[in-house]
C-alpha cells in the first residue's frame, strides 16, 4: 500500500491524506493514463519546423487488436520512409496512438482527447465501422479532417457521409461486387447462407452481398447475425444445416473467424461448403490459427501480398524486414494512406482544413496496389479490386476488376 | 412433434450440455472462492486464459494434449496458492476488504491480459483438436471431442461434489466457511484451508482453459468469454453453493441454446441478464443459498 501512496503523491493529486481504496484504484489505473499521455508529449529535440501530428485511434486490445497492429505497422513504415526523405514539406510526421478497443464510445472519447489535448493535425486508424462514424462527428466538431483505412460499412461514404471523413480502403459494396461477380459465374446455382457479426459492419456487408448476388440471379437461402466475440457458433449450426447450403458467406473477423471456421470443421460442415467472405475475414493475422481449414476461402478484396507489381514487391519486402510478418490489406491501406496525406498537403501547400479537403477531393496517388483516386463526391477511394483465394497459406490472386467497374454509384448527398 | 424433438430440440440441448460443462467448471472455481473467502475473483477469466496459454506453451515444448491435461491444472494450483497468500491475504484483515479484493483481482486481471498480449501477441492461436470425427447419438451428430468434454467435465464436477459432501476434507472446508473462528478454535489451519480452496478454484479455471483451447482458440482477451455467464451462474445458483452452480449452469445454458431457435442471437445475453435481475429481485441468495449456509 505504501507504494501506491507514493505514486499518487508524485502525480500531484494533493489534498487527500488517506489513500486506502481510492488510492489503490488510482494507482492501478495511473500507469495506463501515464502511458497514454507520454505518447502525446512532443519530442525533446527542436526541429526547424513543428512536426505534423497524426492521431491514430485504433484497437490496441480486444478482438480486433491484430487489425490494429497491422494499421500501426503500415503507418509506422510509411512515416519512417517519409521522414527519412525529409518529411512532408520539411515537417516530420509524428504518430500519436490511442486505443479504441473496437468500441465507438471509446473511440469518440479518445479522438476528442487527441484533437483537444494533443492538438493533432489529422486523425486516422479507426477499425470498427461504428467508431469511424462516431469519429467523423468528432472531427466535424473540431474542424479537422479524419480518414479510415479499414472500416467497411458503406454508410461511411454513403448515406452517413461526412465532409470531414475520407476512406482510402475498399468498402463493402466494392468487395461484394467483385465477389458476387465471381460467384455468379462459377456457381450460378449456389445456395448461399450468410453469417455476419451483429453490428454496423456485419449487417452492412451481408446486406451488400445479398443485394449483389440477387442482382446476378443467385438467391440466398438464409442469414444469421451472431454477436461480436461469440465464442460458440454451434447453437446456430442446426439452423444452417437445415438450409442445406453449399456456399457459406461470412464477414466475421479476427478471433471470431478462427472460432467459426474451426467449429464448422468440428461439426463436419466445412467439407460440403465453399467458404467465401468479406475482405477482412481471413488475413495474415488469423490465417495461422485457422490453418488448413482456410484453404479454398475466396474473397473480394483490394489487396493481396501476392500482387505482382514492383511497388507491392518493394512494400512487402520492406514490411517483412521491419516487422517479420506479411502485410495484409489493413497494413497496405494504412501505409498507402500516409502517402495520400503527403500528396494532399503538397497539393494544398497547407494543412488548413478547408484547403486540405479541396486538395484531397479528386486526388490520385500511388500505392502498393497501384493507383487510387479519391472520389470528390463521397470521399471514397476508387481502386482496382481482386478476387483472392487462400491456397496453401497464401493469398492467390484469381481475377481482377478495374476500379471504375467496382466502385458503384455515389450515394452521398451532403455536399 | 417427435420429429421436432429429435431433429431440432435434441441437438440444441445436447450442444447446450457441451457448453454447460465448461461453464460449470469455470463457475465452480468462482463460487468456491466466493463462498469460502468472500472474495469476488475478477481475475477468474484471466486465470482460465492462463491455463490455456500454459497449455499452448507446453504443447510447443512437445508435450501431447493428454500429458498436459492433468499437468497444467497441477501447475495452476501453486499459482493459486501463492496468489491467495501474497495478494489476497495482504488485504484480508482490513474492514473494507471486500472492495479491496475486488479492486486487487480487477487489477490482476488487467495486468494478466496485457502480459498475455506482450508474450504471445494479439493474434489467436488454435491448439490441435486431440479427438477428430464425431458420433451419432440418438440421431444427433456430436463431435467426439465435445462428447469427451461432457464426460470428463461431468467426472470432475462429480469429484468436486463428492469431496465437498462426503469427505472429511469437504467437511473441514464447509466448517471454515460456516464459522472460521470456531473452526480455528477446533484446531483447523484456517489460513491453509482458505489458500488451498482458492488454489483449487484456480485449478478448475485452468482446467477449463486447457479443455476449451482446441474449440474456442487461445488469445489474450479470452478471459472475457466467460465473465458474464460464470458470474450469472454463480449468482443465480447461490454464491458459494456447489449444487446451485451445477443447476444454474445447466439451466442458463439450456435456456440460451433453446432461445436461439426463436429469438435473434443478440438477445441471448440480455436474456441471461433478465434472469439474473429476476433472481436478484425475488430470491437474492440464489436458488440454493450459500455453502454451509444452505
Amino acid at each position: 500500500m505504501a507504494k501506491a501512496w507514493n505514486w499518487g503523491k508524485k502525480w500531484g493529486t494533493s489534498g487527500n491524506r488517506s489513500w486506502g481504496m481510492g488510492g489503490t484504484g488510482v494507482a492501478l489505473l495511473l500507469p495506463m493514463l501515464v502511458a497514454d499521455s507520454a505518447a502525446a508529449l512532443p519530442e525533446a529535440s527542436s526541429p526547424p519546423a513543428r512536426p505534423l501530428k497524426m492521431g491514430v485511434v485504433t484497437p490496441l486490445s480486444g478482438t480486433y487488436a491484430g487489425i490494429g497492429q497491422q494499421v500501426r505497422w503500415g503507418l509506422e513504415l510509411a512515416a519512417r520512409e517519409i521522414n527519412a526523405k525529409g518529411g512532408i514539406s520539411g515537417r516530420r510526421i509524428e504518430l500519436v496512438f490511442e486505443d479504441e478497443e473496437a468500441n465507438p464510445t471509446v473511440a469518440a472519447q479518445k479522438a476528442e482527447r487527441l484533437f483537444q489535448v494533443a492538438g493533432v493535425d489529422f486523425l486516422t486508424g479507426t477499425v470498427n465501422s461504428g467508431s469511424t462514424l462516431a469519429v467523423a462527428q468528432v472531427a466535424e466538431r473540431n474542424d479537422r479532417l479524419a480518414a479510415t483505412t479499414v472500416s467497411f460499412s458503406d454508410a461511411i461514404t454513403g448515406d452517413r457521409c461526412s465532409p470531414n471523413m475520407f476512406r482510402v480502403n475498399a468498402r463493402a459494396s466494392q468487395q461484394s461486387a467483385v465477389l458476387a461477380e465471381w460467384l455468379a459465374k462459377k456457381m450460378p446455382q449456389a445456395r448461399v447462407f450468410a453469417l455476419g457479426p451483429d453490428y454496423e459492419m456485419g449487417r452492412n456487408t451481408v446486406a451488400s452481398f445479398k443485394a449483389a448476388v440477387q442482382q446476378r440471379g443467385v438467391e440466398p437461402v438464409g442469414e444469421i447475425f451472431a454477436p461480436l466475440d461469440s465464442k460458440d457458433y454451434s447453437p446456430y449450426l442446426g439452423r444452417i444445416r437445415a438450409m442445406r447450403p453449399n456456399v457459406f458467406y461470412t464477414s466475421v473477423a479476427g478471433n471470431d473467424t478462427v472460432r467459426l471456421v474451426s467449429q464448422l470443421e468440428e461439426y463436419g460442415l466445412l467439407k460440403s461448403l465453399t467458404m467465401i467472405g468479406a475482405s477482412g475475414t481471413v488475413t495474415s493475422q488469423n490465417l495461422g490459427a485457422i490453418g488448413k481449414a482456410a484453404t479454398g476461402f475466396v474473397t473480394g478484396v483490394g489487396y493481396s501480398p501476392e500482387l505482382d507489381t514492383p511497388e507491392n514487391k518493394q512494400f512487402v519486402a520492406a514490411f517483412r524486414e521491419a516487422f517479420h510478418a506479411a502485410p495484409d490489406l489493413y497494413g497496405a491501406d494504412s501505409y498507402g494512406f500516409l502517402y495520400f496525406y503527403k500528396a494532399a498537403v503538397a497539393r494544398a501547400s497547407s494543412t488548413d482544413t478547408a484547403k486540405l479537403r479541396t486538395a484531397m477531393q479528386g486526388l490520385s496517388w500511388m500505392t502498393p496496389q497501384g493507383q487510387k483516386t479519391m472520389r470528390a463526391g463521397d470521399h471514397q477511394a476508387i481502386q482496382d479490386m481482386y478476387v483472392v483465394q487462400v491456397d496453401d497459406g497464401r493469398f492467390k490472386v484469381v481475377s481482377r476488376v478495374p476500379g471504375e467497374a467496382a466502385i458503384g454509384p455515389d450515394s452521398c448527398s451532403r455536399w | 412433434m417427435l420429429d421436432y424433438m429429435q431433429l431440432v430440440l435434441a441437438p440444441q440441448m445436447l450442444n447446450a450440455l457441451s457448453i454447460a460443462v465448461p461453464t460449470i467448471l469455470v463457475a465452480l472455481g468462482l463460487t468456491i472462492t466466493f463462498g469460502l473467502l468472500d472474495v469476488i475473483n475478477m481475475a477468474h477469466g484471466e486465470l482460465y486464459a492462463l491455463g490455456a496459454f500454459l497449455a499452448l506453451s507446453a504443447s510447443r515444448l512437445g508435450l501431447g494434449f493428454w500429458t498436459l491435461l492433468p499437468l497444467i491444472p497441477l501447475v495452476m494450483m501453486p499459482i493459486g496458492w501463492f496468489a491467495e497468500r501474497w495478494l489476497v491475504q495482504r488485504v484480508f484483515s482490513r474492514p473494507d476488504r471486500k472492495t479491496l479484493t475486488l479492486l486487487l483481482t480487477l487489477g490482476l486481471s488487467l495486468v494478466l491480459e496485457d502480459v498475455f498480449k506482450l508474450l504471445y501477441g494479439p493474434n489467436p492461436h488454435r491448439p490441435e483438436l486431440p479427438l477428430r470425427g464425431g458420433v451419432e447419438l440418438l440421431g444427433v451428430f456430436l463431435p467426439s471431442y465435445r462428447l469427451f468434454l461432457i464426460a470428463a467435465g461431468t467426472g470432475v464436477i462429480a469429484a468436486v461434489w463428492i469431496i465437498a459432501r462426503h469427505t472429511r476434507l469437504g467437511a473441514i472446508i464447509r466448517a471454515v466457511a460456516w464459522d472460521s473462528q470456531m473452526a480455528a478454535a477446533l484446531g483447523v489451519p484456517v489460513e491453509r484451508v482458505t489458500a488451498g480452496a482458492f488454489a483449487f478454484g484456480v485449478m478448475l479455471a485452468g482446467l477449463a482453459g486447457v479443455l476449451l483451447g482446441p474449440i474456442y482458440s487461445v488469445f489474450p482477451t479470452m478471459g472475457q468469454d466467460f465473465i458474464l455467464t460464470s458470474f450469472a451462474v454463480v449468482i443465480v445458483g447461490g454464491m458459494g453453493s456447489i449444487p446451485g452452480t451445477i443447476v444454474a449452469g445447466l439451466l442458463l445454458t439450456q435456456m440460451q441454446s433453446i432461445a436461439t431457435l426463436y429469438i435473434p442471437p443478440a438477445w441471448s445475453d440480455p436474456l441471461v441478464f433478465a434472469l439474473l435481475i429476476l433472481v436478484l429481485l425475488v430470491r437474492p441468495q440464489g436458488l440454493f443459498g450459500r455453502i454451509g449456509h444452505a
